[in-house]
């Protein structure tokens, strides 16, 4: 028995020791660094070129660099704040960090921009990046949406390209079709994501609802869904989706991929659409124009931060980092990788308008947004955000699978929304 | 066999139509991951692509670590079932030989554990799992497996074991071998189908998991298991399904490689272990 | 007193039998006294890592789920002891909508896999060319991780192109597209589904198990005293296979009672909450909403649940654990 023993011992020691020599040599120092854009088109490519850049001008550093899905990304980045191993180099999307500024785990940023001289008037978007009077987060990104159009589905009917929502509803409505015979639509006008979770949702209901001028709350963050204007906005969307315009229960990555085989015809969108157009097979066909709306969706996208419990030596490095990536350059780089305008004032676009065609158009709605202060991160809920879109999510749901009348639905909205922000 | 041909007809049939069936969303799954990316959704479905992408393969692979990610998840499922059968086998057999005290209440307790959703216990497992150094390792999910899977092979194993009759290790023991060696080299040579099923079991269940990896190896890119690194494949821009769909594919060979073989096991382990 | 040698080579502390050198051979197990000992420390591996890894983890959540706790920090001093986790859970309607649903699809696909399963191994029971390979075939979903069998059913079922749309619409048995993920009824077919087909081979695999162990000699003194196939299946079949089944049920149960993946990737517990369950709720509240006293304390009334069950099914057959 003990010679059994023995050498169960020794094979688990064994075994133990082959398991850890899979673990890889580690330089100097690791800065951890987690995003879900890791590989997504366009930006990936300015992520790699700032982490390249950083570790050539930091010998003895390395970036480790790791993909979290965008649908499991909040829950991951919590367990690894709650146990203590956060990330040094903190990428979340503008609508969640609140929940981590909370708890105090963001450092700071303010006294390092001030030493460093940076200055952040006029960069886009990062008022919301102030909390408790703290800067808690650069923001890297703020956009607006366009309309991504199928000029060639368009010209088969003979329509105009929209200007405004009466052009569009019929437009939409004429291009939502059975192409082949089997009495079941396979063409659709328009496409919105209706799968995803509670933010994403708001964001699609939000096209028609800001065009109304209903906003969910007012500038000291009051809610304000009681109003006519939400009533017109939900209808519209109740229109929408309840007569299946658009496709039902996908996400927005297959409402993309749908948009890039022509089976759908608007894709109302951030500039996130264009690389996409632009790599489909119907490339020739798919264009960009401003939303026919009066004010296009706009708002934060992703925010850069530095996690408050890392050591002294790692704040250093990561701040190195940030400043890197708030620097002319890279803000420059950046225009063309997102194809959008860097919040920067600084950037330097004529390369990104060189590269990507319809860049004005992207750049005029970012600003129209912006200059309306649009924000899908309604002022006062910022922290219940997900309770108040998942609120708002179910209510419209509601709405049209119950067939109920927008008007009962406003009110009910209203209601729910004080309750959640009063706790 | 005295069936009639209609019977024989019948069973046949209904054979291959329930299999067919059931097997079906297997087939579709291998189907989608040839199919072209834009004839995906191409009404009417195509029971077969027009043109099969058979390099899909040979391109999820190029594309993506799936080899690194297949050594993870077979190193984790090995060390699992390897920690669960050291642990459970010894179990087991206690239960199955020893009058113990609280051997029946020791039962319901290891089948309680079975009742715990994994959301409970993540944030606890994951701050042990700081304090003993093994985030980000395959020791994580090692031993976060075993505990999913030793209460249930313990008890199929103990099943098994009463099958067997005491004789065996009393002959042994008399001849000189002490409690434990007879039960090494008598009753476990005896037992090896139970064994197999169980080791099967094993497996299948920490090859399936999801949620352990996902929590405790998302830091460390190296030891991602295959369903961890599938799922970060769906972009938030957007998503291949053809490349996910192939991947899919080539995640599931080895487990089913590994029940092809064992499979013959299980229905004769099921047996034992739930005999009394 | 005369000792045989026997005797000699089986005495504890005072001698030092022959052949055997190390102080671990005077606690010779093989005593009769002793053997309990042996017995607890086979058995002890197995509890110290249920005790380590799941015990003590449940322990801090069951203390959490009594805190006002948001995000668990464990740097941090412990927060007051509370009961009101509890107090807003028994009073919440979201939570008792998520045990209706629980027990809603506890009891559908549990009794779906049971009939499934059960038929599978009838069917496959018998003798027939190529019965290998359907036992096989049979049991493959079981193999299939859950993440992948989503993917599969997703797609299935996707609301504008998906096969079983198509299919049904074909086959005339509805007159447009269902929308499976945004309609209630239809989102808990669509999970009950996809779970039934991940769930049945278990039960099939198990009930074939039993099959195959019943005697034939049962069903042949039955045959001669008259019974047909539906009497022998009723009073010779079901009786032997109920141990086996009973047991197969219990972890079918708690199977669906515990499972996430599945649906929370289908339908994320919608819509309208007609998908979610305790399971979905706990996690929801634990990182949606990042309330996880509150979603511990869902967990906790969870396992109580799931104990009282099982408690109940082991008393109609206690001898089978």
């Amino acid at each position: 028995m003990l010679k059994a023993l023995r050498n169960l011992a020794f094979a688990t020691a064994a075994s133990c020791m082959a398991l850890s020599a899979i673990a890889p040599a580690h330089a100097d120092t690791t800065l951890k660094f987690v995003s879900w854009q890791k590989d997504e088109p366009g930006v990936m490519d300015w992520w790699a070129a700032l982490v390249q850049k950083f570790e050539e001008s930091h010998p003895g550093v390395k970036i480790e660099w790791t993909k979290v899905a965008r649908s499991s990304y909040v829950d991951t980045m919590t367990t690894l704040f709650a146990g203590g191993t956060p990330p040094d180099i903190v990428h979340l999307a503008a609508f969640e960090f609140q929940q981590f500024a909370n708890n105090g785990w963001l450092e700071n940023l303010a006294p390092y921009f001030k030493e460093a001289g940076i200055d952040l008037n006029g960069w886009t978007g990062q008022s919301a990046c102030e909390y408790n009077g703290e800067t808690v987060c650069l923001m890297l990104l703020y956009t607006g949406y366009v309309m991504a159009y199928n000029q060639k589905l368009f010209d088969a009917e003979g329509i105009a390209v929209p200007t405004n929502w009466d052009e569009y509803i019929a437009a939409v409505k004429k291009l939502t079709k059975d192409t082949n015979g089997d009495n079941i639509p396979d063409q659709f006008g328009t496409g919105h994501d209706t799968a995803g979770g509670g933010s994403q949702y708001i964001t699609e209901m939000m096209n028609y609802i800001l065009d109304t001028g209903a906003r969910f709350t007012d500038a000291d963050g009051k809610v304000t869904m009681n109003t006519p204007e939400m009533i017109e906005g939900l209808a519209r969307w109740k229109m929408v989706v309840k007569d299946t315009l658009t496709p039902r229960d996908l996400p927005s990555a297959d409402i993309r991929q749908l948009f890039s085989d022509g089976r759908v015809a608007i894709r109302l969108d951030g500039p996130q659409i264009w690389p996409i157009a632009a790599k489909s097979p119907n490339a020739a066909d798919l264009k960009l124009a401003p939303v026919p709306f009066t004010t296009p969706v706009g708002g934060g996208s992703n925010v850069l931060g530095m996690a408050a419990d890392i050591s002294d030596e790692n704040k250093k490095l990561v701040w190195d980092f940030i400043a890197l990536a708030a620097s002319d350059e890279m803000q420059s780089a950046y225009a063309s990788a997102a194809s959008s305008p860097a919040p920067s004032p600084r950037a330097d676009m004529s390369e990104a308008k060189a590269k990507v065609e319809p860049f004005d158009i992207i750049a005029a709605g970012a600003k129209a947004a912006s200059d309306a202060g649009i924000d899908r991160l309604p002022k006062g809920l910022e922290i219940q955000f997900n309770e108040f879109t998942k609120m708002v999510k179910e209510e419209a749901q509601r709405m049209i699978i119950e067939d109920l009348d927008p008007a009962a639905v406003a009110a009910t909205m209203q209601e729910k929304a004080e309750a959640i922000q009063k706790q | 066999m005295r069936r009639t041909p209609l019977q024989s007809l019948a069973l046949y049939g209904a054979v291959i139509v329930i299999c067919g069936i059931l097997v079906f969303p297997i087939y579709w799954l291998f189907i989608t991951a040839l199919s072209q990316p834009d004839a995906l959704r191409a009404m009417p479905p195509k029971f077969w692509p027009e043109h099969p992408n058979w390099g899909i393969f040979a391109e999820v692979l190029n594309d993506k670590p799936l080899l690194l990610w297949l050594k993870n998840s077979v190193l984790a499922a090995l060390g699992a079932v390897g920690l669960s059968m050291v642990v459970s086998i010894p179990a087991g057999y206690a239960l199955s030989r020893f009058r113990l005290r609280g051997g029946e209440s020791l039962g319901l307790v290891i089948l309680t554990s079975k009742m715990l959703p994994a959301t409970l216990l993540v944030i606890p497992l994951f701050v042990i799992f700081r304090q003993l150094g093994l985030l980000g390792s395959l020791w994580s999910v090692i031993l976060a497996h075993a505990t999913l899977i030793v209460p249930f092979s313990t008890w199929m194993l103990k099943g098994y074991f009463d099958t067997i009759p005491q004789e065996l290790e009393q002959a042994a023991m008399v001849d000189g071998c002490s409690p434990i060696g007879a039960m090494i080299r008598v009753v476990l040579p005896v037992s090896a189908p139970g064994l197999a099923a169980t080791a099967l079991y094993g497996f299948v269940l920490s090859w399936a998991d999801y949620a352990y990896a996902r929590t405790f190896l998302t830091s460390a890119q190296q030891n991602w298991t295959l369903n961890l690194g599938i799922t970060t494949m769906r972009g938030e821009y957007i998503s291949n399904w053809a490349i996910i769909s192939a991947a899919c594919v080539l995640a599931t060979i080895p487990v089913l490689f590994i029940y092809l073989f064992l499979e013959r096991y299980l229905v004769g382990g099921m047996t034992a272990g739930s005999e009394k | 007193m005369a000792q045989t040698n026997s005797e000699r080579t089986t005495e504890t502390f005072s001698g030092r039998p022959q052949g055997k050198s190390t102080w671990f051979a005077s606690l010779d197990l093989a005593r009769p006294s002793r053997r309990h000992w042996l017995g607890y420390m086979l058995l002890a591996p197995a509890v110290l890592l249920m005790i380590a890894f799941v015990a003590y983890p449940l322990f801090v959540s069951l203390d959490i789920s009594f805190q006002n706790v948001g995000i668990v920090r464990f740097d941090q001093p412990r927060k007051p002891f509370t009961t009101a986790n509890y107090e807003k859970l028994f009073t919440s309607p979201d939570f008792w909508n998520a045990v209706w649903v629980t027990v809603k699809l506890v009891v559908v696909v549990t009794t779906s896999c049971f009939v499934l399963g059960l038929g599978t191994a009838l069917l496959v029971n018998n003798h027939f060319k190529g019965r290998p390979l359907a036992r096989l075939l049979v049991a493959l979903p079981w193999a299939i991780p859950e993440i992948i069998a989503v993917v599969i059913f997703a797609w299935l079922f996707d609301s504008s192109f998906g096969l079983i749309n198509w299919l049904m619409i074909k086959l005339g048995l509805i007159g447009s597209p269902i929308n499976w993920f945004s309609t209630p009824g239809a989102a808990f077919s669509a999970v009950s589904v996809v779970m039934i087909w991940k769930g049945y081979p278990f039960v099939s695999i198990m009930a074939l198990a039993g099959l195959q162990s019943i005697p034939e000699d049962y069903y042949n003194a039955a045959k001669v005293d008259g019974a047909n196939v539906w009497q022998r299946f009723i009073y010779i079949t079901i009786p032997s296979l109920m141990p086996i089944l009973g047991v197969s049920m219990i972890l079918s149960m708690l199977w669906v009672f515990r499972d996430f993946s599945i649906i929370y990737t289908l339908t994320g517990g919608g819509p309208l909450g007609s998908t979610e369950t305790l399971s979905i709720m706990t996690y929801e509240e634990a990182f949606g909403f990042f309330r996880m006293g509150y979603a511990s304390a869902v967990g906790i009334i969870t396992l109580v649940i799931c104990v009282v069950v099982s408690r109940l099914m082991l008393h109609r057959a206690p001898e089978n654990l």
